[in-house]
C-alpha cells in the first residue's frame, strides 16, 4: 500500500539501540496509520500495570497516512502512550511541522521505550538515527530549546523539532510536547512521559520521498478544496463584536443545517478565538469552574475578549504544514512581556480556561498564561482547569493563605492567576501540589475538595459545555481518552456529512428541535458513534478537525485515502477500521485495569444540580444513559463499557502482529 | 549555458500551506513574503537562490501546482490578486 513508508523505528533509550521493523500490509488495512498504527503497536508493547513514568511505557510518535501525499489539511502528528493522568490510553495530536518529517526520515512512527541514563536528544538525518546528550538544552523552555536547535542548522534545511519544557522535565502530569515553537500535543500528560524518559527533543531532518499512489488525483482533490477555501472571506464589516449573534444562532432552540465550508472564513479571520464571544452567549464556554453562567460574566466581561483585539496583535498568520486555512497566528506581546521572541496566538481553549472558567476578563493575563504554559510545557486546558479548581477551593475556605503562600485566589484576579501558574510551572509551593492536575490535587488536599475537581477519568475537560451539546459530554465521558473536546459533538457532526456513503450514520440535513439532542435515543448514540469513528479515520490520516468541520463533502477524506493509498475502499470499510481502532483503544484501558464507568464526567458538568441562570439554566443531561447507549452501539457491554467477545472477534482483536524485523539501513 | 532554473510562485493561487518548505532538500525556501493579502499571511519565497539546484521537488510537492520553474534571470515576484 502507498502513502505509508511501511516501516517504524523502535528506540531503546536505556540500551541506546535502534531497531527498524516493517509493518505488514494487514496492519495498514486494519488500522490505517496515525492513531490506528499507534494503537496496533502499543497494545502489545505496553504491559498491563506498566508505570506510566517508568521504563516500560512506550512513547510513540506517528505520522498521518495522508501526510506528505499532496493532501491538504493533513499534516498532524500523533503521540501516544499510557497516560499518567488517566492510567489508560493516552494520546495527543498537533499540527506544526513534525508529521512530514517523521516520514521523510523513512518511518511512519518512532517509538521510545526505557529511561535514558542522562538527558538525551534523538536526531535522525541522512546518517540515520542517533542519540546525543541534551547538555545545556535540559532545563531550557520548550521554545528556546527549539530555537537553539534550529540555530545549529542555519544555512541549510531546517529540521522539525519536538521538545519538552521544564514542566515536563519535572514530570508535571499536565504537560505536553511542543513543536514549531509552541504548537502543542498537549493532552493526556504526554510531556511527563517524555520527561520521565529524559528525552528532551526529537530533531528530524530527512529527505526521503513520501509515496502516493495517484498524485494527480490527490492534487485534484486539493485544488478543488483550496478553491473553496480561497473564496471564503468574511466581509470587512463583519466585526468580532457581532459574534454573539452567531453564538445565539448556534445555540438556538432549532438546529439549522449549515454548510460547514463557511467556517473556513471564520477560521481564516480569527481562528478558534471566534468562540470567545459566540461561546459566551450560548453557554458553550464553561464559566466559574463549570458552575457559573453569562449572568455573572456578561457582555461587560466577555466583550473584553473580543477576538479582533487579539488578531490586531498578529504579526503573521500561522498555518500548520499543508494547511490551506491557517487558523493560527504569531502575535506580538513584547509590550506585555518584554523580550519574548515568539508567541503563538492563544487558542479559544486557552482564552476560555484562563478567561471565563476563572472569571477573568483581562486579556493580558491570558497572554501571560498562554506564554507561561507554552514555554514551560503545561497544557493550557489542564492548567486553567486546575487553577479554577484552586480558586473555588480558596473561595470556599478549603484552601487558605497558609496553603497558597499568601496568594488571595479570587475569581478573576489576573495577578494571582499568573503568580499561581508560575508556581505550577516551577513546581513550587502550592504549585507543586497542583502541577499534576485536578484529580491528584483533590486527592492531596482532601477536605471535600473533590466536589470542585472537574475531570473525567483524571483528564480536565476541554472548554465546551455538554449542557449545550450533550454529545460532547458523551465524548468527555466515554472516549478512551476522556475529557477530550475534539472527538465528536453535534456541532461537528451536523456539518460533517459523514452519513454520505455510510448508511448506518444518521443523516442530519433538516432543521430539528435542539431538545432531541438531550434524549438518550439510538439515533443520538449512532451520531456519537459515527462522529467518533470519523475522528479515528481523521487521526489515522493526520487530518485537522477544522477540515472535517468544513464538511467531508468538501474536504473529501475518504477519496483522498483511496487516491493516496491506491486501495479503493468503501466508506463503510474505513468506518469499520475506525471501530477497530476505537475498540482497541478501549481494550487498552481494560487491559490496564481501568473501569470505563469511572471516567464519566462529574455531575455538575451534566447539570446536577442544574445551573440557575444563563442559557443553560435548568438543563440536565442524562449522561449515564447516553454513555450506556454509546457503548452498546459500539458492541461494548452497555453496563461496563468492556468490549464484548463477539465484537473483538469481528475485528480480530487483540491484534497479533507478525512483524518482520528489517535490518537498519544507514544511508 | 542555459540559465539556471529556480521556483517562481503564482501567489494568486498559493495557499501558504508550507508544503513546499520541507520538500526542498536544501532549505532554500522560507515563509517570509508578506503584504500580499489582508490576513498578514506569510507566503513562501526563494530565500537562498544560491543553493537552489532547480530540482523542482518543491513544485512537485505543491498541492495546488502554483510553483513554476523559471530561468533565474526571468524571476519576478508576482502579486497576489485575490482577497
Ligand atoms: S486549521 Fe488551524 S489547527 Fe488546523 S491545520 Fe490549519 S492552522 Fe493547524
Ligand atoms: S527547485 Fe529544488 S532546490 Fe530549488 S527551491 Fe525547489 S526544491 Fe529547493
Ligand atoms: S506548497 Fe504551494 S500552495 Fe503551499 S505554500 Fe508552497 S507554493 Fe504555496
Amino acid at each position: 500500500m502507498k502513502a505509508c513508508m511501511g516501516k517504524i523505528l523502535r528506540v531503546d533509550l536505556e540500551k541506546r539501540s535502534f531497531e527498524e521493523e516493517i509493518i505488514p500490509e494487514e496492519t495498514w488495512l486494519g488500522y490505517l496509520g496515525g492513531v490506528g498504527l499507534a494503537a496496533s503497536l502499543l497494545y502489545d508493547a505496553i504491559p498491563a500495570g506498566a508505570d506510566p513514568l517508568g521504563p516500560d511505557n512506550v512513547l510513540c510518535f506517528s505520522s498521518g497516512l495522508l501526510t506528505g501525499t499532496g493532501a491538504v489539511m493533513a499534516g498532524r502528528w500523533m503521540v501516544a502512550c499510557k497516560s499518567p493522568l488517566t492510567g489508560g490510553w493516552g494520546d495527543a495530536n498537533c499540527g506544526g511541522n513534525l508529521s512530514p518529517a517523521i516520514k521523510q526520515c523513512g518511518w511512519d512512527a518512532i517509538l521510545f521505550r526505557g529511561i535514558a541514563s542522562e538527558p538525551l536528544v534523538f536526531i535522525a538525518d541522512a546518517k540515520g538515527p542517533g542519540l546525543e546528550a541534551a547538555g545545556e538544552l535540559w532545563g531550557m523552555d520548550a521554545i528556546a530549546t527549539e530555537e537553539a536547535i534550529l540555530s545549529r542548522h542555519a544555512g541549510g534545511k531546517l529540521p522539525a523539532v519536538a521538545a519538552i519544557g521544564p514542566a515536563a522535565e519535572r514530570l508535571s502530569l499536565i504537560s505536553g510536547i511542543s513543536n514549531d515553537l509552541g504548537r502543542y500535543a498537549a493532552r493526556s500528560g504526554v510531556g511527563a512521559v517524555m520527561g520521565s524518559k529524559r528525552l528532551k527533543a526529537l530533531v528530524l531532518k530527512g529527505n526521503r520521498p513520501i509515496p502516493c499512489a495517484d498524485p494527480a488525483a490527490v492534487k485534484a482533490l486539493s485544488k478543488a478544496y483550496s478553491d473553496k477555501v480561497r473564496r471564503q472571506n468574511l466581509p470587512g464589516l463583519m466585526k468580532g463584536r457581532f459574534l454573539p449573534v452567531l453564538g445565539k444562532i448556534m445555540g438556538g432552540k432549532q438546529v439549522l443545517p449549515l454548510d460547514g465550508i463557511m467556517s473556513a472564513g471564520i477560521m481564516k479571520r480569527w481562528g478558534t478565538i471566534y468562540n470567545n464571544l459566540a461561546g459566551a452567549v450560548n453557554g458553550d464556554s464553561p464559566m466559574r469552574n463549570w458552575g457559573g453562567s453569562v449572568a455573572e460574566f456578561g457582555a461587560r466581561h466577555y466583550g473584553k475578549l473580543d477576538p479582533d483585539r487579539i488578531v490586531k496583535r498578529e504579526t503573521r498568520k500561522y498555518h500548520c504544514y499543508s494547511c490551506v486555512i491557517g487558523c493560527g497566528g504569531v502575535v506580538d506581546v513584547s509590550d506585555i512581556m518584554p523580550g519574548i521572541s515568539h508567541s503563538h496566538k492563544p487558542e479559544y481553549e486557552t482564552a476560555c480556561t484562563f478567561g471565563a472558567l476563572c472569571m477573568n476578563d483581562d486579556l493580558e493575563t491570558i497572554y501571560r498564561c498562554n506564554e507561561i504554559c507554552n514555554r514551560s510545557g503545561l497544557d493550557t486546558i489542564s492548567a486553567g482547569g486546575t487553577m479554577a479548581f484552586a480558586i473555588e477551593c480558596f473561595e470556599n475556605g478549603i484552601l487558605t493563605k497558609a496553603d497558597t503562600g499568601g496568594l488571595e485566589l479570587r475569581w478573576g484576579d489576573g495577578k494571582a492567576m499568573v503568580a499561581l501558574l508560575e508556581l505550577m510551572a516551577a513546581r513550587k509551593g502550592l504549585g507543586d501540589l497542583l502541577a499534576d492536575g485536578v484529580k491528584k490535587a483533590a486527592e492531596r488536599i482532601g477536605r471535600g475538595s473533590e466536589r470542585y475537581a472537574m475531570h473525567a477519568g483524571g483528564q480536565e475537560p476541554g472548554m465546551h459545555d455538554a449542557r449545550l451539546d450533550p454529545m460532547m459530554g458523551v465524548s468527555f465521558s466515554a472516549d478512551p481518552t476522556p475529557g477530550r473536546h475534539t472527538i465528536s459533538a453535534s456541532v461537528y457532526y451536523n456539518v460533517s456529512h459523514v452519513w454520505e456513503g455510510v448508511p448506518w450514520a444518521p443523516k442530519s440535513t433538516k432543521i430539528y428541535p435542539k431538545g432531541e439532542e438531550y434524549e438518550a435515543t439510538e439515533r443520538e448514540a449512532d451520531k456519537s458513534v459515527a462522529g467518533t469513528c470519523l475522528k479515528q479515520v481523521l487521526d489515522a490520516a493526520g487530518g485537522c478537525l477544522f477540515a472535517v468541520a468544513t464538511g467531508t463533502q468538501h474536504w473529501r477524506i475518504f477519496d483522498y485515502l483511496d487516491a493516496a493509498t491506491g486501495v479503493k475502499r468503501s466508506r463503510e470499510d474505513y468506518m469499520d477500521a475506525a471501530r477497530r481502532i476505537q475498540t482497541l483503544r478501549q481494550l487498552f484501558n481494560v487491559k490496564q485495569g481501568l473501569s470505563p464507568r469511572d471516567s464519566i464526567m462529574p455531575q455538575r458538568m451534566a447539570g446536577e444540580p442544574p445551573l440557575e441562570t444563563g442559557p443553560l439554566a435548568g438543563i440536565r443531561v442524562p449522561i449515564k444513559a447516553m454513555v450506556s447507549n454509546y457503548w452498546r452501539r459500539f458492541g461494548w457491554d452497555p453496563e461496563t463499557g468492556v468490549p464484548l467477545p463477539e465484537t473483538l472477534a469481528a475485528y480480530g482483536l487483540p491484534p497479533r502482529p507478525a512483524f518482520q524485523a528489517a535490518k537498519l539501513e544507514v544511508e | 549555458m542555459a540559465s539556471k532554473k529556480v521556483p517562481s510562485f503564482e501567489y494568486a493561487l498559493c495557499m501558504a500551506c508550507g508544503s513546499c518548505l520541507p520538500a526542498c532538500p536544501f532549505g532554500c525556501l522560507s515563509l517570509s513574503k508578506q503584504g500580499l493579502d489582508r490576513y498578514r499571511t506569510a507566503f513562501p519565497r526563494l530565500d537562498r537562490p544560491e543553493s537552489c539546484t532547480g530540482c523542482a521537488l518543491c513544485a512537485k510537492a505543491c498541492p495546488v501546482d502554483c510553483i513554476g520553474l523559471v530561468a533565474a534571470s526571468d524571476l519576478v515576484e508576482r502579486k497576489k490578486e485575490n482577497s
